[in-house]
């Protein structure tokens, strides 16, 4: 490669709330650093390009939601010699793909016949793009050289992943969990009821599972830089599960939390997991729409849809 | 076989040193972490790596048990997450 020929990249965004490209932005002054050695060819929120110029990095944000969304990621995919999936939405399905819990007949209902604030009775059938049958990760669709996580990405991550890739270099981020920067102590303490996120104010210095609330930092990939649970909001678990969760088949959000809260507190493991199967939606939402949770043989919420919808 | 626990990761929580069944692992009260003792005495159980919530517990070099239940396909899948 000539020294002076800039690295392309092309960046698209897919069905996603548009705040990992709003992330990009945050790396501020620092991106200098990086447009140094970077072209930005298309870019939806920055450059006026509607074609997909050859680009030796891709950026692709958000899930594929609909045929749209398809064939943009098949553009970006034989234009880009390199294609990092970008965020949560585009690894897991993210939000978005907590849809797998309705049907699509449901979700066209509540947003067009049943929205309060329009007067449709019917969904669009012209002009807007048909919904898949349901959320599917990027990967499923095309081929993903590397992945990024968060819900976004933290600027931090973002930096140094770009600059990696500009340098040729492995990136520094490490395999911990949003528990490694978060800066309460995890204490035992005998704590007996289980709370939810309206029930008191947390002790600003103590682990949020040591007082009974359900936080899913320990089951969460750090991406983020723990900004949630050092502020004394639990953990959602936005950029998605951790490595050990992903591998082993048998390892899962409600077990792992259960296991760590019940050895912290005096709360029964079994209520626990009972707790956060009634909530399965939440917790498990931002990664339910991937095979690599929604196969593991621990994840029944389609199973518990199917039971519901038997009885009605 | 080596042995790391990434100190700032430590949230202190003791339950690595409770769980592993050779007693490799201390606690310094003073600054409230865990600390590798005997590293000579562990089998590679790598129950306090599961277990840490952190993940601030790093292994190298040790003896591996081939995990047949692994698939595969993800387990490549991991090697790309930046």
């Amino acid at each position: 490669m000539n020294a002076a020929r800039k690295i392309g990249l092309n960046l698209e965004w897919l069905s996603d709330c548009g705040g990992c490209h709003v992330a990009i932005v945050d790396v501020h002054e620092k991106i200098l650093d990086i447009l140094g050695a970077v072209q930005i060819q298309h870019c939806p929120v920055l450059t006026d390009i509607k074609d997909y110029p050859h680009a030796d990095i891709g950026i692709v944000s958000g899930a594929i939601r609909t045929e749209h969304d398809r064939h943009v990621a098949q553009e970006m995919r034989a234009s880009c010699d390199k294609v990092i999936a970008w965020g949560t939405c585009a690894i897991y399905g993210g939000i978005p793909g907590a849809a797998l819990a309705h049907s699509r007949e449901e979700i066209l209902q509540a947003v067009y016949t049943r929205n309060p604030t329009t007067r449709t009775n019917e969904a669009p059938h012209s002009q807007v793009a048909l919904l898949e049958k349901q959320v599917i990760p990027l990967d499923e669709v095309i081929g993903v050289d590397m992945y990024l996580p968060g819900c976004p990405p933290h600027a931090a991550f973002i930096f140094d992943a770009l600059l990696a890739l500009v340098e040729g270099r492995a990136p520094k981020a490490r395999q911990e969990t949003v528990c490694a920067r978060c800066t309460r102590s995890m204490k035992k303490s005998e704590e007996t009821r289980l709370k939810s996120n309206h029930d008191g104010i947390p002790d600003p210095d103590l682990c949020l599972l040591s007082q009974g609330y359900v936080c899913l930092g320990s089951v969460t990939l750090d991406r983020c830089l723990s900004p949630c649970p050092s502020q004394g909001v639990m953990c959602t678990g936005c950029a998605g599960p951790t490595m050990q969760i992903l591998t082993e088949p048998n390892r899962d959000l409600r077990t792992e939390v259960a296991d760590r809260m019940s050895r912290l507190t005096a709360i029964p493991r079994e209520e626990i997991v009972a707790s956060m199967e009634r909530s399965g939606k939440s917790h498990y939402a931002y990664a339910m729409a991937s095979k690599m949770v929604g196969e593991k043989p621990t994840f029944l919420i389609r199973k518990w849809i199917a039971e519901v919808e038997e009885e009605a | 076989m080596r042995m790391e626990i990434h100190e700032q990761a430590c949230r202190g929580c003791r339950m690595c040193v409770e769980i592993c069944p050779t007693k490799v692992l201390t606690f310094d009260e003073e600054a409230c972490l865990a600390k590798v003792g005997k590293v000579e005495d562990c089998i590679a159980c790598l129950s306090c790596t599961y277990l840490c919530p952190s993940g601030a517990i790093h292994q190298e070099d040790y003896p591996r048990v081939k995990n047949f239940y692994r698939d595969l396909e993800f387990c490549g899948r991991m090697e790309k997450f930046l």
